[in-house]
């Protein structure tokens, strides 16, 4: 349907000096999802107002099918939204709701009745015609915005942490509902988000973003498993980095005059009673039992090693001298 | 115990307000109300008909509804900008905007109108409804604006950024969604200009000069001549309209405001 080339956007607001989007590039293929993850400030709600037009970039492009669409009415350019909140107009029933963005582009009354009827039951509330916005659980709140937003086909889908606001388990449920009306769409998707597992759970790719800027771009199992740096691998919850001195297992080391570092998720590091090849010794400063892993907290010579073991696993009293093993073949290079 | 203290105090307050009343309504339909006598004499529909007849009340009535709704619109097209902005933006100098469209409440009318007076005299609006109507702004302006922009001041702009997402023109969103979320607000000001409006003695008079007659007129020159059931009938006539449309608006204002308020 619709692949989007986002080419070297730079976006600073009036009164700021630091600019909100530096030199931003992103290709998004047809009928991708694409979770934009990143720390409040780092751009990415102002991304969002660039594409659907409320805001305009200082300069660069954005392209759908190849053709820039910033010269473009807002309210021409088929990217439709949605917030965090419903914002669903609360004087109109759940069907007028709906098929608002049908009934200001001019469709008849039965084709919005039937396209209406159509997203109901996509989004597997069939029957709430009639209901007012306020009588919806946040949940079903959500399901009608997202109908309304697709009722339009929109080339374009953009979700501004659209279930942030709700509980783990209603959450959970329109992750899934979410994921399958996409894909059932094919319609391209960018996806803001600040939780890293709804960023994976939702995504073809993952996008992190810093200050403005991709810092790294790549399909969610690799991000997680072998981010390329370390701004990245800190983002993906790795704490623990080694420089090639700090190392006990002697790999590939250069001299050089930027010494590498290595960097090792917390969940394969070993925390261990007994010393063996490629451990270092250290005591334990902390330890919590979290049901299906603990937490270990252990003070080494030169640092603190984070680590985490899936149970059956046992606990250390604290203080207790322990071995951290780092495996050599969950050790990746990250660039500084 | 508590219950019955609230209960009496609100019997009181609605006697309170509306005592006056019956004493007009005693006046006005009856003739022959002298001392001793707890109550009228002798009732009668005659004065009031006499009343409703003269050509000067009615004219008076007539022109009053037209200034005052011609007021009403012109401060909601003023209003309407000035409180979104003023409600939703911050700016330098926002300050100052509000306490210049605020100094018509703390300084006199008599101030106003008699500068104004000379004015509009010299470029041929006094003694005009034109005239009259702009002077009644002043008053009202305030007051349309500080309804308007308190609830501009919790409008959400992202139901407006949504209706544009959805493709919606610029004025369908401001027909469709913007007019619709301030609906309850619009019927306040409204209200209040009206009110203002219909109830101006001072401005009317300064500016009208005696050429725009509207209720308030006739009613205090019949104060001053001292015929009580005359008093008594242009006063009822005078409350009537406010009391007829509040009546009418608070219970769906209520309704609306609730609605609106689930969303929040």
């Amino acid at each position: 349907m619709t692949t989007v080339n986002i080419i070297s956007l730079n976006k600073t607001y009036p009164n700021q000096s630091a600019p909100v989007l530096k030199d931003f590039s992103l290709s998004i293929n047809d009928g991708e999802v694409i979770a934009l993850l990143g720390p409040s400030g780092s751009g990415k709600s102002t991304l969002l107002k660039l594409i659907t037009g409320i805001e305009r970039p200082d300069s660069g492009d954005i392209q759908f099918d190849g053709s820039s669409i910033l010269n473009i009415e807002p309210n021409k350019r088929g990217a439709v939204l949605m917030f965090q909140k419903s914002y669903l107009f609360p004087f109109l029933n759940v069907e007028d709701n709906i098929g608002f963005g049908l009934k200001v582009q001019g469709a008849s009354l039965e084709t919005i009745r039937a396209e209406v009827k159509r997203m109901l039951d996509l989004i597997g509330l069939p029957g709430i015609e009639r209901r007012k916005s306020g009588q919806l659980s946040g949940g079903e709140a959500q399901r009608v915005a997202l109908a309304r937003a697709l009722v339009t086909n929109p080339k374009l889908l953009l979700l501004d942490e659209p279930l942030s606001s709700l509980d783990t388990s209603v959450r959970m449920n329109l992750q899934e509902a979410i994921r399958n009306i996409q894909r059932e769409l094919g319609v391209t998707t960018i996806f803001v988000t600040h939780d890293i597992g709804e960023a994976m759970a939702m995504s073809d790719r993952m996008a992190l973003l810093l200050n403005g800027e991709v810092v790294a771009l790549d399909k969610p199992e690799n991000l997680f498993h072998r981010p390329r740096s370390l701004a990245a691998a800190k983002f993906m919850g790795v704490s623990t980095f080694l420089s090639g001195d700090q190392l006990p297992v002697k790999c590939e080391v250069t001299k050089g005059s930027s010494p590498k570092i290595f960097a090792i998720r917390p969940e394969h590091i070993r925390v261990q009673k007994d010393g063996c090849e490629n451990s270092m010794p250290g005591v334990v400063s902390d330890c919590v039992f979290r049901g299906e892993y603990v937490e270990y907290q252990v003070t080494m010579d030169t640092m603190i090693v984070r680590a985490r073991m899936s149970m059956p696993a046992s606990m250390f009293p604290h203080g207790e001298r322990v071995f951290v093993k780092f495996p050599r073949e969950y050790l990746f290079e990250v660039q500084n | 115990m508590k219950r019955f203290t609230a209960y009496s105090l609100r019997v009181v307050l609605y006697l309170f307000l509306v005592a006056p009343l019956l004493l007009f309504v005693a006046y006005a339909f009856s003739t022959r109300w002298f001392f001793p006598q707890p109550f009228p004499v002798e009732w009668t529909m005659t004065t009031f008909q006499r009343a409703l007849n003269d050509s000067r009340t009615l004219s008076s009535m007539a022109q009053g509804l037209w200034i005052a709704s011609l007021v009403s619109i012109l401060s909601l097209l003023l209003a309407l900008p000035a409180a979104r902005v003023l409600g939703l933006r911050k700016f330098r100098g926002r300050q100052l905007a509000w306490l210049l469209l605020f100094l018509p409440t703390v300084i006199p009318p008599l101030a106003i109108g008699m500068g104004l007076n000379i004015l509009f005299l010299r470029i041929g609006l006094a003694g005009t409804i034109a005239g009259v109507v702009l002077v009644h702004i002043i008053p009202t302006l305030p007051y349309t604006i500080f309804t308007l922009s308190s609830s501009f001041a919790r409008f959400d702009e992202n139901y407006e950024f949504q209706a544009l997402a959805l493709g919606a023109s610029p004025r369908q969103i401001f027909l469709k969604v913007t007019l619709r979320m301030m609906t309850p607000s619009l019927v306040v000001a409204t209200l209040f200009a009206f009110l203002i409006s219909w109830s101006q003695y001072l401005l009317t008079l300064l500016i009208g000069g005696g050429q725009i007659i509207t209720l308030p007129i006739l009613l205090f020159s019949a104060a001053s001549g001292g015929n009580p059931s005359t008093i008594a009938i242009l006063s009822l006539l005078f409350v009537a309209p406010p009391v007829l449309v509040i009546a009418f608006t608070a219970r769906q204002l209520n309704q609306h405001g609730n609605e609106i308020r689930e969303q929040y």
